[in-house]
């Protein structure tokens, strides 16, 4: 490979076929006279194309279109002619230089000559030495870069971070959330995921259906089941969240439901059906009755609440206490609808919240798959500034990034690209990234399934493409089709 | 007013250096202009090329011709029709000779259908006052060729046609071979494979030969044709008086031929064929090869691989560097360096 040009932070470079290299790779230029080396990582791959080149293979295509060829040619021209086809121009992107001392440094102001500098392929490895990339809690998520490495990042990186996990439908954004999940448990963590399609219940299983290693740290929390809460746990200030912001309940009636609960609280008698009576049956201005009555059947309907002599409701500092290895807690939102959604979500965080200020649980990871469908607008700030300071650490999941607005990705510490071909989510991730539009308009729009461009902390700035290992644990959640084998056969 | 007094100082008149410039020429350049020019039809020429005007210099012309016009009717009889092209370039040049390169180009058609061709080279040609001692080469011309490098080009380019030509008039019979340009001996030529042994040989193998020239020096020849541009099918016009009387050393019959229909092209073309039979020659031209825009698909497809791409060029020019052990100096444009570079 040899140096063609430099504009900017760009390097275009000249190879023969032979010369592989592929989109995200990483190249180190060694200048042999000025001892110095350059990092840069290829993000776009093209034909050495001039206008000649286009004449002499279209004339080509003509006349062996209309005629067969013989030919003689004692010099092997020909074949010289074919290699300069078949040249190719690689552009690639300077990320770093290293200096003298053969550490890794910002600039790269210099010009490496293109008569004297060697280019070479960088290995994962390699970079990840120069780079000093290491940690105690190594995630393996796959391979990456030219000899296919093993290639893993580190659970420091996503701890007390935010994490976008993003790509079109089917590219494999689940299947890495999974392997995170899996991960941060078995290393202890706690973590709460948002599941909408019912599919991380398949973490328990390995795939030939054999328990997996975490299945005994796998809690599958479904409305109705094992996801019920009793008021009293809940407190006001939750079930204040739920029904002002899930509800939309008014004031008004916000402050009359709460003079009820007082009541209830004093006689010890709060529980659901108790409420449903004091409705129906106090003093209360017949609008504001009809408004607490609809939300109280919601509530009911909901039945994420305990009925009176019910067992006891969902803890989640006892579910902690007694899984003090780590635990994963899906709640299973694939049956409920709209409303229970984001009646579930506001309860948990607000619960979530409120313990982690009382210090009574450690930090939770949250995995929120979608969550543009159950989380409000005006939550999000509130989930990327306040609640991170509290111990609540999220990764979103979305195919649509443009459901995530300009100021979570700002704040956002890891970005997991997957596939994109639509040139609207493409404009919308390459404007607010934390990588140059370059790299992501060109490398992503090309991803294959189960390929993701990483990019943040977890990289150390610098973005690599990962090919992302299969699945151990069994998959679930895969759509339903009428159109099956055995209907076909049938 | 500045330029005038410099040029009082250097005693320099204008008006004597056009007197001198109209007797240098012997009264061509004339000063009377609108005159001279008055009612003509002109056409601006471009780049020295040979062109020619879209609808033919007018009605004036038919005045020049008297000649007979014949309609070529086609013969469709799976003849084989082969036509040969080739091209020289200077690749380098050396203390004591240039590096030349020939590429030559063969294509075959029977029943209208061109079937293949044939790329030949690119080779390498190394003309110096070494190699030429050694070759069969007239002392004279190789003196010449040595210093003038379009005489080597076309010197090379001669020798390696006139060798296929020879080769396909051997290996065909009964067939039709067509030349691009004129069927004319020449000095470049062999000895053993002139255009004469070639016609020769063509005559013993019953194939004729035609050399079309896509364009001619002859200004007359283009006025006398004017008829055949208002005849709407293939014809010819015989110009063999007008020819013979202006070059030595032709051979055949001298045509100017319409290959196309309405507005084709008008080409000149020689024709040899083994029992003077010329209509039977160019109707099994036309049955058997495909005629487009009024030129043999056969004679353009051999130009089309036979001329050097830029591409090619380079490789070659990689391929002398890499393989012959010679260093490559900078070259210099004196001309540009000395005049400047101001592109207008």
């Amino acid at each position: 490979m040899k140096i063609l040009s430099k504009t900017g932070n760009e390097l275009v470079m000249l190879a023969m076929k032979k010369e592989t290299a592929s989109k995200g790779d990483y190249l180190i230029i060694e200048d042999e006279k000025a001892k110095r080396k350059m990092v840069v990582q290829i993000y776009d791959e093209e034909y050495l194309s001039s206008q000649s080149l286009i004449e002499d293979i279209v004339k080509d295509e003509i006349v062996n279109a209309s005629s067969t060829e013989n030919l003689h040619d004692p010099l092997n021209i020909s074949n010289l002619s074919k290699m300069i086809r078949d040249a190719r121009v690689f552009r690639a992107k300077i990320r770093a230089a290293i200096d003298l001392s053969n550490k890794l440094s910002n600039d790269v102001s210099w010009l490496p000559s293109r008569v004297h500098s060697r280019v070479g392929r960088l290995k994962i490895s390699e970079l990840d030495l120069l780079i000093q990339r290491r940690g105690l809690f190594p995630i393996p998520i796959g391979k990456a870069g030219v000899d296919n490495e093993d290639f893993e990042i580190y659970a420091e990186d996503l701890d007390g971070k935010l994490n976008i996990i993003t790509g079109k439908k089917e590219s494999g954004k689940s299947h890495l959330s999974k392997l995170l999940v899996k991960r941060l448990v078995q290393y202890g963590a706690f973590v709460i995921v948002f599941d909408l399609n019912n599919e991380y219940g398949g973490l328990a299983w390995n795939n030939d259906g054999s328990p997996s290693s975490i299945q005994e740290q796998v809690i599958v929390l479904e409305p109705g089941n094992s996801l019920k809460f009793s008021l009293d746990y809940c407190g006001k200030a939750a079930m204040s969240n739920m029904l002002k912001n899930a509800l939309d309940m008014p004031a008004a009636s916000l402050r009359e439901f709460f003079r009820i609960w007082d009541w209830l609280e004093n006689k010890q008698m709060l529980e659901i059906r108790a409420l449903g009576n004091a409705i129906t049956t106090s003093n209360i201005n017949e609008l504001v009755r009809d408004a607490l009555i609809s939300r109280y059947h919601v509530i009911q309907s909901s039945r994420l609440f305990l009925d009176s002599g019910n067992p006891e409701g969902l803890s989640f500092e006892k579910v902690i206490s007694e899984k003090y290895k780590g635990a994963v807690m899906m709640i299973s939102m694939g049956k409920a609808t709209p409303v229970v959604r984001r009646m579930i979500v506001e309860l948990v965080l607000s619960k979530i919240v409120d313990l982690l200020e009382k210090v009574m649980i450690p930090p939770i990871f949250i995995f929120a798959e979608e969550a543009h469908l159950y989380i409000r607008d005006t939550y999000w700030e509130d989930i990327v500034t306040r609640m991170r300071h509290f111990g609540i650490y999220t990764t979103f999941i979305t195919n649509q990034p443009d459901a995530i607005g300009d100021g979570i990705y700002r704040q956002v510490d890891n970005i997991f690209l997957f596939n994109f071909t639509s040139d609207t989510d493409l404009d919308k991730i390459s404007r607010v990234s934390l990588a140059d539009t370059d790299t992501i308009r060109s490398i992503v729009k090309t991803l294959p399934q189960r390929h993701c461009l990483s990019i943040g902390k977890v990289v150390c700035d610098l973005p690599i493409i990962v090919k992302i290992a299969a699945a151990e644990v069994l998959t679930l959640g895969e759509t339903k089709k009428f159109f099956t084998r055995n209907n076909n056969d049938g | 007013m500045i330029a005038q007094l410099d040029l009082q100082t250097c005693g320099i008149n204008l008006n004597e250096v056009e007197c001198v410039f109209e007797r240098s020429l012997n009264q061509c350049l004339s000063s009377k202009l609108k005159d001279a020019l008055k009612g003509k039809k002109i056409m601006f020429t471009r780049d020295e090329k040979n062109l020619f005007p879209v609808q033919g210099w007018g009605i004036r012309a038919s005045t020049y011709c008297m000649t007979p016009i014949t309609t070529i009717q086609p013969i469709v009889d799976n003849t084989t029709v082969s036509a040969s092209d080739s091209s020289a370039i200077q690749i380098a040049e050396t203390e004591e000779g240039s590096l030349y390169a020939v590429k030559s180009g063969i294509a075959i058609s029977v029943g209208g259908n061109t079937l293949m061709h044939f790329k030949i080279g690119p080779i390498l040609f190394y003309l110096s006052e070494q190699t030429i001692r050694n070759s069969e080469i007239d002392h004279r011309l190789a003196r010449v060729v040595l210093v003038d490098s379009h005489i080597a080009k076309r010197m090379i380019r001669m020798r390696v046609e006139r060798a296929i030509q020879m080769k396909l008039c051997k290996h065909f019979d009964k067939s039709i071979i067509l030349i691009d340009g004129s069927l004319k001996s020449s000095l470049f030529e062999d000895n053993n494979q002139n255009i004469k042994n070639i016609a020769e040989n063509c005559s013993l193998q019953q194939n004729s030969i035609i050399g079309i020239s896509k364009n001619t020096r002859f200004k007359i020849l283009d006025k006398i044709s004017y008829p055949l541009t208002k005849i709407h099918c293939p014809a010819y016009l015989e110009v063999d008086l007008i020819i013979k009387s202006l070059v030595r050393n032709t051979i055949g019959d001298n045509l100017m031929v319409k290959f196309g229909n309405n507005n084709s092209p008008l080409l000149r073309a020689d024709v040899v064929t083994p029992n003077h039979n010329k209509d039977e020659a160019l109707g099994k031209l036309l049955g058997n090869d495909s005629i487009a825009e009024g030129y043999p698909e056969t004679l353009r497809l051999a130009h089309h691989i036979s001329t050097f791409t830029r591409i090619e060029v380079s490789c070659l020019k990689g391929h002398v560097l890499s393989n012959y052990d010679v260093t490559e100096l900078a070259p210099e444009d004196i001309r540009k360096t000395l005049l400047g570079s101001i592109s207008v």
